[in-house]
């Protein structure tokens, strides 16, 4: 039994960040990078389900990206993934979503897992988008927005329930093997103490190609792309009119305020 | 020039209003003489035909599907064909948990050009053009979609204006070939609600967010809301901790606050998700210590404080 | 008989062969069990795992000595006991070596090499000696029990705050039995002595040379007349010294043979204890040995033979019970329980011949004998209790590595999780970007040197809190004003210092640590200084006693001290005297960590104030709270806080003024607690710093050049 687990090592703004000289993408400098929340919830989904199983389920985690992703690879290692592949060729820069979701297909055609699980979205991008164009170019059945997994490894089926806007969830029996992302809040991740990532940094992380994974360069990077990206710039920041004072001044225009608003509604 | 086509979202026998958004954001795009057609799918896709009777609609496309409730496979499916039979410019859905279902294997699977969560849309020199954010929402992005004779683009909710009602747009009915669903939609599930509270009624909220620190303090701010007569509502982190039942939590996967009038938003930093679920408020005060915090981009008024020190001070004026 | 001149006891008189055979059978006897019981201890100890002490051995035997025959760790906080317990230590003691004294010259010397020493002068001292001895220990006892019966002590309460009535070790009946059993054999071994004596005395009273030398034993002698005067005769008083002789002797050879298995047995445990003591105990905790594959402690051999001694010598004084901060606000903590159930489970698994299958080892949960990870989460690491051990127990590593295992296994609050991942992405548990930890330099009018970039005399360490936490960035900014007024050449490490790492430590984090640690230190190498200057106490302690583990050696100062030597060569100058009437609170971790209590209190007398002390001062001061990582827990609702019940000690102190920290974490816990307790304008709390700017106010002091 094998549990597929594609995670992204996603990145965040520094302070004062600045969009670089071609105008469409930040200056890499200001970038901090750390594991997307919301495949820690999608792992943490995989070793319960591997440590609930009585047989044995292998949980690998595969990320598409440089050296720098290792680090973010090292943690899902430490969080009781068993193994982890890593899939970097320069051709890769610059892909979109379905970019990256080709060779995440290719990596599941190489491994045949019984579940491909991914995040909702990632926290930099949120294209929303990976996990399920992977199942597209798989041809796999999909469910997206897992609040809520019932899943024993080798059975036919899995039942899940989607989380709806407005808080309602949706039931749904999906025949496996299936392509579902997980949302946030579906688990308590575990911790990752230092000691276990750095006693995972003893356990290998494969590096594959694209040509490992018989994929055209020409079927990734901005060439695979179903969207280009023209610029990139910084928003006109709203601003909020701030109401200065002492705190007890601050509350009292805000009493003000909320009294006005009650007037009006009465 | 083949047209516009939206794709309609409706559940448990409602139209979703997102569609009518979705219908506002075709008019900037469409050109001379093009057409937008809806198409909505369901069992008895008729019953929503008047809700779509609205300005800038010109074909109403009903698809009878097997399931009534979305699935993925069906919806994949028959927007193919649809694409397949109409050849549009522009397919538009909305960026939701239904079209994070189906819409990104589609057009992965037939090469549509492609953009999600987009907020702007527009016509550059005859080139469609999809604004999104990026990293996080700090910065805007810009995309085109070269070579692309389809693209498929999934909207914001609360980001385009609905047109008014009243137009009598034509009727047509699509055959959509049979599809093999690989999964089945069972039952819906509310929330066991701790408390009946619906927060998408209330028009004047109190929201608590990760800023409060620990549970301990929530009784102070469920208090405080009493006490000026507000809803109590809160962020998700506050939801997914368990401190106030989920039927509390305001943002993208939690209730739209659609009858709100009033918000006030304290230790809320201002997560994308949450602004999603409030941003259109007409009058919002936020009051965060982090002068930086998102929240102040989209308040009316801000207060850079202690939030417990304004919610003491608050108290003691009611 | 050799000499009649020469005064002597016939050992055994009038005892028939078999009667001497029987006791030497008895005696063997009773040390063969003593042996085999002391083998059992030796060899539950030899199940932990190893350990290697530093520190000279006379050094170390120096110090249990002064400790031990000094008495001057029972004397703290509870002179009495103090002195009660030094009469019974001294009575017992020369009563024991009076026995031994005997028997080296009956058993050894005399038979083996015809020397004999115990008769005449020597003899009649010795007598009066163990006399007053016995009179030492019984008054001593006799305290003792009234101390325990009477006075109702709360730190000899044995209801634990980590149970709830109901549970089967909720209050150990067991354990106050054999303190009295412990109390009444002494006092009756003591008692029946005299009345053998006496006895004795009135037997052999037709001996001159006995009764004329009677009132060398002036107890035995007043008693024998009492005896006397009541009408016992010469053969009754035979019997009854025949019958009491074996009486006392058995019960005397009962509780030698049960040393090893009771209460007694910290005569020797206690002294072991001492001897191995590490004074920088809970001030430099241990790394995990590469060796070790799971850190932290798990298992009851997880914990190394010194700290299973540690568990032994424990004579559930109460001291650290009564110490104890978390303790005192009801937490589910008592370091004397943690102790005490760490002993039952060392003792019912470890004394049996076979040791027990690993899975029954776990000191982890809440069976009898375990610890809760509620109870090990309380804890505040402010070492109030291994301050105070009169045995140097050292409850806080314990705890500590009992808290790595915890970690590894992600068993905590949620936000202290939350913390620990923040400060390993930003390097602050504020989650602020590194760039802006020198952010708070800014407003300052001067540029503050960047240490990495040009070399400075002073490296000022100033700590997540002081950069980060608004109210502490004050702080810093008055400070480095001062600073910059007198002349000190100083710089900061800005983005290239990271959280010193002392409370993720203390926390468990130990991973997490080393990478902080390391960075600090490499940071540090970059730097060209001659000493660092710390405004944090935590920083001060991690890095002056911590950080030469991992390479970093440096002369390191707390502020306080620092400031003071500033006043003492002129740099800084009182201009206002502030004529405030101040308490001071000692920082757990410049105070009782690094004995820096004095010159806080120095520097506010050369400001001027006046120094009232809170009854609970120096080495007793009690903790904010906010030690341990509990600063990132949050507390029960409705409970009360360490700080709260230190400010209300304040209020307590009629017209005071100012309560005075010097610790980032004391400031932001202390006025927090003085809204809370509704003390707000009674008093306010301030920062010596803060105080050191009002009494030199700005543009006052010429600039140094």
């Amino acid at each position: 039994m094998k549990i597929l687990v594609a995670v992204k090592q996603v990145a965040a703004l520094d302070e004062d960040f600045e969009i670089g000289s071609d105008g469409r993408d930040v200056d890499p400098d200001f970038l901090i990078r750390d594991l997307n929340e919301w495949d820690d919830f999608s792992l943490e989904e995989a070793v319960k389900i591997k440590e609930a199983s009585g047989d044995p389920v292998e949980v690998i985690a595969v990320s598409v990206g440089p050296e720098e992703v290792d680090e973010s690879l090292r943690k899902c290692l430490a969080k009781g993934a068993d193994r982890a592949l890593r899939v970097w060729d320069e051709a890769v820069r610059g892909s979109d979503p379905i970019a990256i979701a080709r060779i995440l297909a290719a990596v599941a055609k190489r491994e045949t897992p019984d579940m491909l699980f991914a995040g909702v979205q990632s926290s930099d991008q949120s294209f929303a988008s990976t996990g399920i164009a992977t199942a597209g170019l798989l041809g796999w059945p999909h469910g997206a927005v897992v609040a809520n997994l019932r899943y024993a490894p080798g059975a036919k089926t899995a039942v899940f329930r989607r989380e709806l806007e407005g808080g309602l969830l949706h039931e749904v029996e999906i025949q496996v093997p299936a392509v579902l992302t997980i949302q946030a809040g579906i688990n308590t991740p575990r911790y990752a103490s230092l000691r276990s990532i750095k006693q995972a940094a003893a356990k290998p992380i494969e590096v594959l190609g694209l040509s490992d994974l018989a994929v055209d360069a020409a079927t990734v990077g901005e060439a695979g792309s179903l969207s280009r990206v023209r610029r990139m710039y910084i928003p006109e920041k709203g601003r909020a009119q701030l109401i200065e004072g002492s705190p007890a001044e601050q509350a009292a225009r805000l009493a003000a305020i909320i009294r006005e608003f009650k007037g009006e509604a009465a | 020039m083949s047209g516009l086509l939206i794709i309609a979202e409706q559940r448990r026998g409602e139209l979703r209003p997102v569609s009518l958004e979705l219908v506002g954001a075709a008019q900037s795009l469409r050109r001379d003489g093009e057409q937008v057609a809806v198409a909505v799918l369901g069992q008895d896709p008729g019953c929503f035909a008047a809700a779509l009777s609205v300005a800038g609609v010109d074909e109403i496309v009903t698809v009878k599907v097997p399931s009534q409730e979305f699935d993925p496979d069906t919806f994949a499916a028959a927007v193919g064909a649809l694409i397949d039979a109409r050849r549009p410019d522009v397919v538009l859905v909305a960026h939701s948990v239904d079209s994070f279902g189906y819409a990104a294997a589609l057009a992965a699977a037939r090469g549509l050009g492609f953009a999600t969560d987009v907020f702007k849309v527009e016509r550059i020199d005859g080139e469609l053009v999809a604004t999104r954010g990026g990293y996080g929402q700090k910065v805007s992005v810009e995309l085109d979609f070269p070579g692309r004779s389809t693209v498929l683009l999934a909207l914001r909710a609360n980001m385009f204006k609905p047109p008014e009602a009243g137009a009598a747009p034509k009727v047509t009915a699509f055959e959509a070939p049979a599809a093999a669903s690989r999964s089945v939609g069972k039952e819906f599930v509310e929330l066991s609600a701790a408390d009946d509270v619906d927060m998408t009624a209330a028009e004047f909220i109190l929201t608590i967010g990760r800023g409060i620190g620990e549970e301990a303090k929530v009784p102070q701010f469920r208090e405080l809301a009493d006490a000026v007569g507000a809803t109590l509502g809160c962020s998700r982190p506050i939801a997914d901790a368990g401190w106030l039942p989920k039927s509390r939590q305001v943002g993208q996967s939690g209730k739209t606050a659609s009858s709100c009038k009033l918000y006030i938003a304290m230790g809320v930093s201002g997560a994308i998700q949450h602004l999603a679920g409030m941003k259109h408020v007409p009058n919002i005060i936020a009051v965060n210590s982090d002068a930086e915090a998102s929240i102040f981009t989209v308040a009316t008024y801000g207060i850079v404080g202690d939030i417990f020190e304004i919610a003491e001070e608050l108290r003691s004026l009611f | 008989m050799s000499r009649t001149d020469a005064v002597t006891r016939i050992l055994f008189e009038a005892f028939s062969a078999a009667e001497v055979r029987l006791f030497y059978a008895l005696g063997y006897a009773a040390i063969a069990v003593f042996f085999y019981g002391v083998y059992v201890q030796v060899r539950k100890y030899r199940r932990g795992a190893p350990l290697k002490l530093e520190g000279g051995l006379g050094r170390r035997v120096w110090s249990m000595f002064t400790s031990v025959f000094g008495g001057r760790t029972v004397d703290r906080r509870d002179p009495a006991a103090g002195g009660a317990h030094r009469l019974i230590f001294y009575g017992f003691l020369l009563l024991f070596a009076g026995t031994s004294t005997i028997t080296l010259e009956y058993d050894i010397l005399q038979p083996l090499f015809g020397i004999r020493f115990w008769y005449g002068r020597f003899y009649l001292i010795f007598s009066l000696v163990l006399d007053v001895a016995g009179v030492a220990l019984i008054g001593g006892l006799l305290y003792m029990m009234y101390r325990r019966g009477w006075m109702r002590l709360p730190k000899l309460d044995y209801a634990r705050p980590d149970r709830v009535p109901g549970d089967p070790d909720f209050n150990r009946p067991q354990y106050r039995r054999e303190d009295w059993a412990f109390l009444w054999i002494l006092l009756i071994i003591g008692f029946t002595g005299y009345v053998l004596e006496a006895a004795r005395l009135v037997w052999l009273a037709d001996r001159a040379d006995v009764w004329d030398t009677r009132w060398w034993s002036p107890v035995g002698a007043a008693l024998a007349h009492g005896m006397m005067a009541m009408g016992l005769g010469e053969h009754g008083a035979g019997l009854l010294r025949h019958g009491l002789w074996w009486f006392h002797g058995m019960i005397a050879l009962i509780l030698i043979a049960l040393i090893p298995r009771t209460k007694v047995k910290h005569i020797f445990t206690a002294a072991a204890s001492l001897l191995v003591r590490d004074p920088l105990a809970a001030q430099r905790l241990p790394r995990i040995p590469d060796t070790q594959e799971k850190p932290g402690v798990d298992k009851i051999t997880d914990f190394t033979w010194k700290q299973l001694l540690n568990l032994d010598s424990c004579t559930k004084c109460g001291r650290c019970h009564e110490a104890c901060p978390a303790r005192a606000v009801g937490a589910p903590l008592s370091p004397r329980d943690v102790i005490l159930s760490l002993r039952e489970f060392a003792n019912a698994t470890l004394e049996s011949t076979t040791l027990p299958a690993a899975a029954e080892l776990s000191v982890h949960g809440k069976a009898p004998g375990q610890v809760a990870m509620e109870t090990l989460w309380a804890c505040r690491t402010c070492m109030a209790c291994v301050e105070i051990c009169p045995v140097a127990v050292e409850h806080v590593p314990i705890i500590v590595q009992m808290r790595r295992k915890l970690v590894e296994d992600g068993a905590m609050d949620p936000l202290l999780t939350k913390t620990l991942q923040t400060i390993h992405k930003t390097g602050n548990s504020f989650g602020e970007s590194k760039r802006k930890r020198g952010s708070w330099t800014k407003p300052l009018p001067f540029k503050i040197k960047d240490a990495r970039k040009e070399p400075v005399e002073v490296l000022w360490f100033v700590g997540d809190y002081a950069s980060f936490d608004p109210r502490n960035q004050k702080v810093s900014q008055t400070f480095a004003t001062l600073l910059h007024e007198a002349g000190v050449d100083f710089g900061i490490l800005y983005d290239g210092e990271s959280n010193a790492g002392n409370d993720v430590r203390r926390v468990g984090e130990e991973g997490l640590y080393e990478v902080l640690a390391n960075a600090n230190v490499a940071a540090l190498a970059s730097a060209k200084f001659k000493t660092i200057v710390t405004t944090d106490p935590h920083s001060y302690n991690t890095i002056r006693n911590e950080y030469p583990d991992f390479g970093g050696k440096y002369q390191i100062q707390h502020y306080t001290s620092f400031v003071k030597q500033l006043f003492e060569s002129g740099k800084l100058k009182v201009t206002t005297p502030l004529k405030l009437r101040a308490t001071f609170h000692d920082p757990c971790h410049l105070g009782r960590f690094n004995k820096g209590y004095e010159p806080p209190r120095d520097v506010l007398k050369l400001l001027g104030c006046e120094l009232v002390e809170m009854g609970r001062n120096r080495s007793n001061s009690f903790c904010c709270g906010a030690g341990g990582g509990r600063i990132w827990i949050p507390d029960p609702v409705g409970s009360e806080k360490p700080a709260q019940n230190r400010i209300k000690e304040a209020a307590a102190i009629p017209g005071i003024e100012v309560y005075v920290v010097s610790c980032p974490k004391d400031l932001t816990m202390f006025e927090d607690a003085l809204k809370t307790t509704g003390n707000e304008g009674k008093f306010v709390v301030k920062e010596l710093i803060e105080l050191i700017r009002e009494a030199i106010p700005a543009a006052q002091t010429p600039e140094a050049c």
